[in-house]
C-alpha cells in the first residue's frame, strides 16, 4: 500500500491521558478517491494530521512505501510524499493565484489553474479576490502541482455551496482516477463521503473499552466501507 | 518559489507592516546615531575645551618648609650670637622696641623668601612644558607722577600710601588672568620681551586720566631716588575685584600694576620677590606624565609645592563626563527599549502570521526556512530604515547634541546664580559658554549603527519566533482553524 498506518495511538501533549486515537490501522492505495468519515470529535482530523506528518503519533507507525515516515523527516513526507487541501482554503494572502499555485510545487500552474477552471484573468489577481469555491479550486491546483501521490482533504467542500462543493467533488475524483493520485478526504458530509470509493469510518470502540473509556470517550476503530459506482459494499476491518 | 520572492513579495504587498518596522528601526537607528555622535561631540569638545583652558603646574613656596627654616635658622643666630642679634642664611634677628618692651625681630632678604630662579629653569625645561610665568610678590611702591584710586573713608594708619606692582614673565598666564577675572580693555598684556612696561586698572587710568602709551614714575617705599619710569602698554579691568594682598588702600584691586617681570625690584632696589611659578602643560592629555616628569626633576622638592592648576579642567570635565554618561546612558536604554519594542513588534507580526506559517509548514517548507523568510522581510525593513536614518541622522542628532549641551549651559548658569554674590577668591573659573556642539556622523558609527540594529533585529526576531516555532504544524493549524 501507499499510505498505512499501524496499531496509532495518539493523545495530546497537554494531557496524555485523553486518548484520542487508539489501536487505529488503516491502509490507502493509489488511484483511490477515501473517505474518512466519523461524528465530530471522533479524531478524524488528528487521523489526517498523522497521515499528513504534521505530527506524529505516540505509538504505532505511518509507513509510506512501507517506510515509516519519520525515517525521512516528516517536513520531507509534507514536502514530497503528501500534498494538503484544507476546509478554509489556506492560501497566501499576499501572492497571486498563480504565485500560490507555485507555491506547492514546480508544475505548470497556468496548466493547473485551466484544468480547474480559473479562467486567465483571475491568474495575476490577488487569490483573496476570488469566491470561495475559486479559492479552493486553487487550493486544489496547488496540491496538484507537487509531484506528491497522495491528496489529503479536510472537509474540503465544509464551506461551499452544493454547486459548487459538488464541483470540486469532481476534481478529487479526477484527481483520483485521472491522475492516479490517493485522494483521501476527511468530512462529515454524507454527501461527499458517498462519492467515495471506499470510506473508513472512525467511531468510538463499544467492543473494547478501556480503564479511561469514559473519560476521553474517543476509543476508536476504522471500519472500511467499500463502495462502487454499481455497488456498496461494507465490511468492518474490525 | 523560494524565500526571498516571498519575503520580497510579503514587504511590498502588505506594506502597513513593512513600513511599521521600517519607521520604528528607524527611530532606533537614528536615536542610536544621535547617542554616538553626542557622545563623539561631547569627547571631542571635551579635548579642545580642555586644550583650549590649558593645565598647568604652580610652584609655590611650601610655608611649613618656609617657617622650618626660618626657625633652624633663627636657632642659628642665637647659638652664636648670645644677644640674639645677628644674621644666617638670609634670615636675620634684631632687637626692637615695641611699646616700651624689648623683643627679637625676624627679617628675611628677598633671596630667602623667593623662588630660585635655576629651579624655575629646570622645571620649565621639562618636555612637555609649552611655556611658563613668573610672578612676583605684589610689591608696595610710592607712585611718583600720579595718584593712586583711595577711600576716604578707610584707614590708611599703617598703609604704604603707595601701590602694589606685580610683574609678571608673561601676564598671561597671572592667575587673575588665567581665572578670567582680569581682562584687557585696551592695549595688550605684559609678555617675557617687556622692560619698563606696566599695565594699570581702568580705575586709575580715569582717575589719573591716563592712556596707553603715558610714563608712570614709580619710586621706592623707603627712598624716593631713584625714580623709575614704565610704559603704560594696556588697561585692564576686572570682574570682581581682586582680593587685597594686605590692608590699606595700596593693595587695593584698582591700584594693583601689573609690570614687567624685573620692574618691581627695579623700583624697590632689591633683589627679586619671586612668589609664583606657572608652568603651562603642551597637551593636557600629557598632564600626568608631564608631572611625573617635573616631580623628577633636580631640585630641592622639600621647599616646594607644586600644586595642580587644573581646577577648572575637573570642572569641565566633570561636566563632560555627565554629558558622555547621558549618551551612553540613552543609547543603553534605546538598545533596551529598542530589543523589546522590536520584539513586541514581530511577536504581533508572527502572530498574525500565523495561518501563512501553518500553510508553509504544510506544504512541506521547514521551519528554518520560514524564520529566514522573515528575518529576510525584517532585514528588507530594516535596510531601508537605515538608509533613511543615515540620510536624516545629521540634522537629527545635532539637534540632539545642541539639546544636551544646552542642557549643560543651563546646568552651568544654575551654577552661576548659585555662587552670585561670593567673595572673589584667588581661584576663579573661566566663563566657559558652550554655543555650538560640532557632531559628526562617521562611518565608523554608521557601521556601528548598522552592527547594532542588525543585532537587534535578529535576536528580537528569534525571541519571537520561539513562541510559535516551538509548536508543532498539528498545533500551528489548529490555531488557524
Amino acid at each position: 500500500m501507499l499510505l498505512e498506518a499501524k496499531n496509532v495511538l495518539y493523545s495530546y501533549k497537554s494531557n496524555r491521558d485523553k486518548i484520542v486515537l487508539k489501536n487505529v490501522s488503516a491502509a490507502f492505495g493509489e488511484a483511490t478517491f477515501y473517505a474518512i468519515v466519523g461524528s465530530s470529535g471522533s479524531g478524524k482530523t488528528t487521523f489526517l494530521s498523522l497521515l499528513a506528518g504534521l505530527d506524529h503519533p505516540v505509538s504505532g507507525t505511518i509507513l509510506y512505501n512501507g517506510e515509516d515516515i519519520r525515517k525521512k523527516g516528516l517536513n520531507n513526507h509534507r514536502k514530497h510524499n503528501i500534498s494538503l487541501v484544507f476546509q478554509n482554503y489556506n492560501l497566501i494572502d499576499y501572492l497571486t493565484t498563480e504565485e500560490n499555485v507555485k507555491l506547492g510545487g514546480k508544475k505548470d500552474a497556468e496548466k493547473l489553474l485551466r484544468e480547474v477552471g480559473i479562467p486567465g484573468e483571475d491568474w495575476k489577481r490577488n487569490v483573496l479576490q476570488l469566491s470561495g469555491g475559486q479559492q479552493q479550486r486553487v487550493a486544489i491546483a496547488r496540491a496538484l502541482a507537487s509531484e506528491a501521490k497522495v491528496l489529503l482533504a479536510d472537509e474540503p467542500t465544509g464551506n461551499l455551496d452544493e454547486e459548487t462543493a459538488d464541483e470540486i467533488i469532481d476534481l478529487l475524483k479526477k484527481t483520483a482516477h485521472e491522475l492516479g493520485k490517493c485522494v483521501i478526504v476527511v468530512t462529515h458530509s454524507k454527501h461527499l463521503a458517498g462519492e467515495a470509493e471506499m470510506r473508513k469510518k472512525i467511531k468510538q470502540n463499544e467492543k473494547y473499552p478501556l480503564p479511561n473509556a469514559e473519560r476521553c470517550g474517543m476509543i476508536s476503530h476504522v471500519e472500511t466501507v467499500v463502495q462502487h459506482s454499481s455497488q456498496k459494499e461494507e465490511t468492518d476491518e474490525k | 518559489m523560494n524565500l526571498f520572492q516571498r519575503a520580497i513579495r510579503s514587504c511590498f504587498r502588505k506594506p502597513v507592516k513593512s513600513l511599521l518596522l521600517l519607521l520604528v528601526v528607524c527611530m532606533i537607528s537614528l536615536l542610536f546615531l544621535s547617542g554616538m555622535a553626542s557622545r563623539s561631540a561631547n569627547i571631542v569638545a571635551k579635548d579642545s575645551t580642555r586644550q583650549a583652558i590649558g593645565a598647568g603646574f604652580l610652584l609655590e613656596y611650601n610655608p611649613e618648609s618656609r617657617s622650618r627654616r626660618l626657625e633652624e635658622a633663627s636657632q642659628k643666630i642665637l647659638e652664636r650670637n648670645p644677644d640674639g642679634q645677628g644674621s644666617y642664611g638670609r634670615v636675620h634677628l634684631k632687637n626692637v622696641t615695641v611699646m616700651g618692651s624689648e623683643n627679637l625681630m625676624i627679617t628675611t632678604d628677598h633671596s630667602f623668601e623667593s623662588l630660585k630662579s635655576d629651579d624655575i629653569e629646570k622645571i620649565a625645561a621639562v618636555e612637555g612644558i609649552a611655556d611658563y610665568n613668573i610672578t612676583t610678590v605684589p610689591t608696595a611702591v610710592k607712585q611718583a607722577n600720579f595718584e593712586r584710586v583711595e577711600d576716604a573713608d578707610a584707614d590708611q594708619t599703617n598703609d604704604f600710601q603707595g601701590v602694589a606692582l606685580i610683574g609678571n614673565r608673561e601676564m598671561s598666564m597671572d592667575a587673575n588672568v588665567l581665572s578670567g577675572n582680569v581682562t584687557i580693555l585696551e592695549g595688550r598684556m605684559t609678555t617675557k620681551d617687556d622692560t619698563n612696561v606696566c599695565v594699570i586698572s581702568r580705575e586709575l587710568a580715569e582717575k589719573n586720566q591716563l592712556e596707553v602709551g603715558d610714563q608712570l614714575q614709580f619710586h621706592s617705599v623707603k627712598a624716593e631716588e631713584p625714580v623709575q619710569e614704565a610704559t603704560i602698554v594696556g588697561i585692564y579691568q576686572v570682574r570682581e575685584r581682586m582680593e587685597p594682598y594686605m590692608s590699606g588702600d595700596t593693595y587695593r584691586s584698582e591700584n594693583v600694576i601689573f609690570t614687567d617681570l624685573h620692574f618691581p625690584e627695579k623700583v624697590e632696589q632689591d633683589d627679586p620677590l619671586y612668589e609664583k611659578a606657572y608652568f603651562k602643560v603642551a597637551n593636557v592629555d600629557d598632564y600626568d606624565t608631564v608631572k611625573e616628569a617635573i616631580r623628577k626633576t633636580d631640585i630641592n622638592w622639600q621647599w616646594y609645592d607644586l600644586i595642580d592648576n587644573n581646577g577648572n579642567l575637573d570642572t569641565m570635565a566633570s561636566n563632560f563626563n555627565d554629558l558622555e554618561k547621558i549618551s551612553n546612558t540613552l543609547l543603553l536604554v534605546v538598545g533596551g527599549a529598542g530589543f523589546v519594542i522590536l520584539f513586541l513588534i514581530f511577536i504581533f507580526w508572527i502572530k498574525n502570521r500565523t495561518n501563512e506559517i501553518g500553510i508553509l509548514l504544510s506544504i512541506g517548507i521547514a521551519k528554518g526556512k520560514i524564520f529566514l523568510q522573515i528575518l529576510t522581510e525584517a532585514a528588507l525593513a530594516g535596510i531601508f530604515a537605515l538608509a533613511l536614518s543615515f540620510l536624516i541622522a545629521p540634522a537629527v542628532s545635532h539637534a540632539a547634541a545642541d539639546a544636551l549641551a544646552g542642557q549643560q549651559a543651563g546646568q552651568a548658569e544654575l551654577q552661576e546664580e548659585m555662587d552670585a554674590g561670593k567673595v572673589a577668591t584667588d581661584y576663579q573659573a573661566p566663563e566657559l559658554t558652550i554655543t555650538n556642539v560640532e557632531t559628526e556622523i562617521t562611518s565608523a558609527m554608521l557601521l556601528a549603527d548598522g552592527l547594532s540594529v542588525g543585532t537587534l533585529i535578529v535576536l528580537s526576531t528569534c525571541a519571537a519566533s520561539v513562541l510559535i516555532f516551538r509548536k508543532n504544524p498539528k498545533d500551528i493549524l489548529s490555531e488557524m482553524s
